[in-house]
C-alpha cells in the first residue's frame, strides 16, 4: 500500500499488540451483562454504558473474510463484529479496503474465503429478496436513470417486496411516502432525478434505500461530492435513523471528524487489517492517525460535541510558520525520502 | 401530482399512477401509455381496414368491413384470402419485431442495438443465404433462418455474458458479430448461381409478399409462448436503467435478469426474421418512437409492438402501392424511414453531449 508522505514509523504497520483495541473485534468476547451473546459492540464499549439499548446480537459480521480483485488480495481473514443499532463507521487511507469491505458485506463482492454474515446466517445462504429486504446499500456513485423522476426512483426501493404480478400495495405506498419525507425529498417527487443538484440526488438515493425499509443500511462514501452543509445534512440523516428508526447504519466516510462526530462505533482500517475499532472518543487518538493514515496530528475535544478533532501538525512543506520558511525550503526537495 | 401526495389519506399508487387491479394483478399504470396504447390501436386498426381495401380491384371500406364480418361478398377472395393474410402478417411480424427490440435495446441500454444490428439478422441471413443458394427445399429456409439467427446470438450472448453482459459490451460484441456475418454472406453471394443469389438478395431485403397464414401463425405463437414471459418482462425491465450495484441493493440479480430479457428478445428476433426476412429499422424505430410518444425513460412494450406492427403495416401498404404495378419490399421502405431516423437519433445525440 503505498502511502506516500513523511513515514513516522519505520517500523512499517502497527504490530496488532501495542494497543488493546488494534485487533480484529472478536466475535466471542461479550461484555459481561450480555448473556449468550456476541459483543454488542467491541469490548471497549463494556466502559462506557451504551448509548441505545442494543438488541444483543451484532447483525452484521465477517468471518475470515478474504476479498481481492484478479490477483490482488485486498481484504485477507478480517473476523469483524459490527453492533446492531449503531452508526459504524469505517475510515482508513484510499485503498485500504474500506470499500471493499462495505461492498463484500453488501454483497456486491463475492469473497474469495470467508462470509459475510447476517444474524448470524451467512449472506449468500440468504434468498437475494430477502437479504435485499434487511439489508440496504447505496455504493458509491450509483447511475442516475435519464428521465426518472424522483418518486419513481425511491418506488424502485419497493422492489424487493414486489413481484411481477404485484406490482404496487399500499404499503409501498405508505413506505415511499415516509422515505421522501425522512429524506426531505417529497418536494421533488415530480421532478427527473438527472436535473437535481448533487446534494439533493444523494438525498434521493438515501430515500430510495429507506424505502427498502431494512434494518441495516450501508452507504459507501455517501458525502462525497458534496459540500459542507449538506454533508452535514446527510449526516445528521443518518444520525437521526439510528436514534429514531433503531436502524443499524454503516457508513465509509474520509473525513475523520465527521467519523469522529457521528459514529458510535469507528473501525480504523490500513491495508486490509483492521488497526482499532471501538468508540471514538477511547480509540481516536494521534498515535492510531500516525498509525492509520501516516500523518502527524494534534487530537482536541471539538468545541461543540467534545468528540475527538483531528488537527493535522505541521509538516515541512506545508504551509508553516513563517519562521521556519528558510529551512523548508531546503527541505522540501525530498520530502518524500525521509 | 404533489397533490396526490399531500390528500392525506394512504395512496393506493405511486404518484401519477393508477392502480390495475385485475384478480391477483396489481400493476401501476400511467395514463399516458393506456391512451397511446389505445390510439395505436385505432390508428392499426384504420391502417388495416386501408390496407385490406387499397390496390387492384379497390374494395371499398362498407364491403371490406361485409367481408370481415363473414357476411359473404363478392370480395372475399380477395379481402379475405389475398390481403388479410398478408395484413396478419405485417401486424404480427412488426409487433415482434417492436417486442424484440424493447427487450434488446433495454438490456444495451443503447437506442441503436437492434437485432439487426447487433448480429441476429445476420446470422439468420446468413443461413437463410446458404439455404437459398445450396438448393435446400424452400420450406427449410425459414427454420435454417431461425437457427442461424439464434446461433449468432448464442454467441453474441456468449461473448457479451463474459463480463456480465455489460451494455458496452453486449453492444460491441453484437456489431462485431454482425459486421463478421455479413462478409461471410457477401461469400456466399458471390460463389453462388446469379439467380439464387437474386432470390437470396430479396430475402435478405425482407419482404411479406407470397407470404401470409403459415409465417404468421409462427410468429404468433412465439410471441403468445412467450406472454406470460413478457409480463414479467414489462416489470423486469425497469431495473435495467440501473448500474448493477443499485440493482443488487433492492434484490435484483442484474445479470440473470439481463439474460433473461435479452434472451426473450432473441427469440422473438429470431422467429420474425426467420419468417419474414431482415426487414430493417422496425425493431430499431419502433421502441424509441414509442419511448418518446409515451415520454418513458425506457421503451414501453406494448406500445412499442403496437408502434412496430402498424409501422410494417404502412410500409408494407406503401410498398406495395407507391410504385403499383410493381411492388416494393416492405424492408426497402422501413430502411428508407430508418436511415433518416438514425441520422437524426444520431445529430440529436452528438447535440445532447456536447
Amino acid at each position: 500500500m503505498p502511502t506516500p508522505g513523511p513515514a513516522p514509523d519505520p517500523a512499517g504497520p502497527p504490530a496488532p499488540s501495542t494497543r488493546p483495541a488494534t485487533a480484529p473485534v472478536p466475535r466471542t468476547t461479550g461484555p459481561a451483562g450480555t448473556p449468550a451473546s456476541p459483543p454488542a459492540g467491541s469490548p471497549d464499549v463494556a466502559a462506557s454504558p451504551p448509548v441505545v439499548p442494543t438488541r444483543g446480537a451484532a447483525m452484521l459480521s465477517t468471518r475470515d473474510l478474504v476479498v481481492g480483485y484478479d490477483e490482488r488480495t485486498v481484504l485477507d481473514g478480517l473476523d469483524l463484529a459490527l453492533p446492531a443499532d449503531a452508526f459504524t463507521v469505517v475510515v482508513g487511507p484510499n485503498a485500504c479496503g474500506k470499500s471493499t469491505l462495505l461492498r463484500t458485506m453488501a454483497r456486491l463482492l463475492t469473497p474469495r474465503q470467508g462470509a459475510v454474515l447476517l444474524d448470524g446466517t451467512a449472506i449468500r445462504d440468504l434468498p437475494t429478496r430477502e437479504v435485499a429486504q434487511r439489508l440496504g446499500v447505496l455504493p458509491q456513485s450509483p447511475l442516475v436513470p435519464e428521465g426518472v423522476t424522483v418518486a419513481d426512483l425511491v418506488g424502485r426501493g419497493r422492489q424487493p417486496y414486489q413481484r411481477w404480478w404485484r406490482q404496487w400495495s399500499e404499503r409501498d405506498s405508505a413506505a415511499v411516502d415516509e422515505a421522501m419525507a425522512l429524506a426531505d425529498v417529497s418536494g421533488l417527487a415530480d421532478r427527473p432525478v438527472d436535473t437535481l443538484s448533487g446534494g439533493q440526488r444523494q438525498r434521493v438515493w438515501i430515500a430510495m434505500t429507506l424505502a427498502q425499509d431494512t434494518e441495516a443500511l450501508l452507504l459507501d462514501e455517501p458525502t462525497t461530492f458534496l459540500d459542507l452543509a449538506h454533508q452535514v445534512e446527510v449526516l445528521d440523516l443518518l444520525h437521526r435513523l439510528r436514534v429514531e428508526r433503531g436502524r443499524t447504519v454503516v457508513a465509509v466516510l474520509h473525513d475523520l471528524n465527521q467519523a469522529a462526530r457521528y459514529a458510535d462505533h469507528l473501525i480504523a482500517m490500513r491495508a486490509g487489517r483492521v488497526v482499532a475499532a471501538g468508540p471514538p472518543r477511547e480509540i481516536l487518538t494521534a498515535e492510531l492517525v500516525r498509525d492509520v493514515f501516516g500523518l502527524d496530528c494534534v487530537v482536541v475535544p471539538c468545541p461543540v460535541t467534545g468528540a475527538p478533532l483531528v488537527v493535522p501538525a505541521l509538516t515541512s512543506v506545508s504551509l508553516a510558520a513563517p519562521a521556519r520558511a528558510a529551512s523548508s525550503v531546503t527541505s522540501s526537495a525530498g520530502p518524500l525520502a525521509g | 401530482m404533489s397533490a396526490l401526495a399531500t390528500r392525506g389519506r394512504p395512496r393506493s399508487a405511486p404518484p401519477g399512477r393508477s392502480l390495475l387491479r385485475l384478480g391477483p394483478l396489481r400493476v401501476p399504470v400511467r395514463r399516458r401509455p393506456v391512451l397511446v396504447a389505445a390510439a395505436l390501436t385505432a390508428l392499426l386498426a384504420a391502417a388495416g381496414v386501408l390496407s385490406l381495401s387499397l390496390g387492384t380491384p379497390y374494395v371499398a371500406t362498407p364491403d371490406v368491413l361485409r367481408a370481415l364480418s363473414g357476411a359473404g361478398t363478392p370480395y372475399d377472395l380477395v379481402v379475405l384470402d389475398l390481403r388479410l393474410p398478408r395484413l396478419v402478417l405485417a401486424a404480427v411480424a412488426g409487433a415482434a419485431f417492436g417486442v424484440a427490440g424493447t427487450l434488446i435495446q433495454s438490456v444495451a441500454r443503447n437506442p441503436l442495438a437492434s437485432p439487426d444490428v447487433i448480429g441476429i439478422t445476420q446470422g439468420a441471413g446468413l443461413a437463410a443465404t446458404i439455404a437459398l443458394t445450396g438448393g435446400a427445399a424452400a420450406v427449410l429456409v425459414a427454420p435454417a433462418a431461425l437457427l442461424g439467427g439464434l446461433a449468432a446470438a448464442a454467441l453474441v450472448l456468449a461473448l457479451g455474458a463474459r463480463h456480465g453482459l455489460a451494455a458496452q459490451r453486449f453492444v460491441l460484441a453484437g456489431v462485431a458479430v454482425a459486421f463478421a456475418l455479413r462478409a461471410l454472406i457477401e461469400v456466399v453471394m458471390m460463389t453462388a448461381d446469379p439467380i439464387d443469389g437474386l432470390r437470396a438478395q430479396i430475402w435478405l431485403i425482407g419482404t411479406l409478399a407470397g407470404k401470409g397464414w403459415t409465417e404468421a401463425t409462427w410468429i404468433a405463437v412465439t410471441l403468445l409462448v412467450l406472454l406470460p414471459v413478457l409480463l414479467w418482462a414489462g416489470w423486469a425491465l425497469n431495473s435495467t436503467a440501473l448500474d448493477d450495484d443499485t440493482a443488487r441493493g433492492i434484490g435484483v440479480r442484474p445479470v440473470a435478469r439481463r439474460i433473461g430479457l435479452a434472451g426473450t428478445g432473441v427469440l422473438a428476433a429470431a422467429m420474425v426474421t426467420a419468417q419474414v426476412g431482415a426487414v430493417d429499422f422496425v425493431s430499431l424505430v419502433a421502441p424509441q418512437l414509442a419511448r418518446r410518444l409515451v415520454r418513458a425513460e425506457r421503451p414501453p412494450l406494448l406500445c412499442s409492438a403496437l408502434l412496430g406492427a402498424l409501422l410494417l403495416v404502412l410500409a408494407d401498404l406503401a410498398g406495395r402501392r407507391l410504385f403499383a404495378p410493381t411492388q416494393l419490399p416492405a424492408g426497402v421502405l422501413t430502411a428508407a424511414i430508418g436511415g433518416p431516423y438514425l441520422m437524426f437519433l444520431l445529430l440529436r445525440g452528438r447535440r445532447r453531449a456536447s
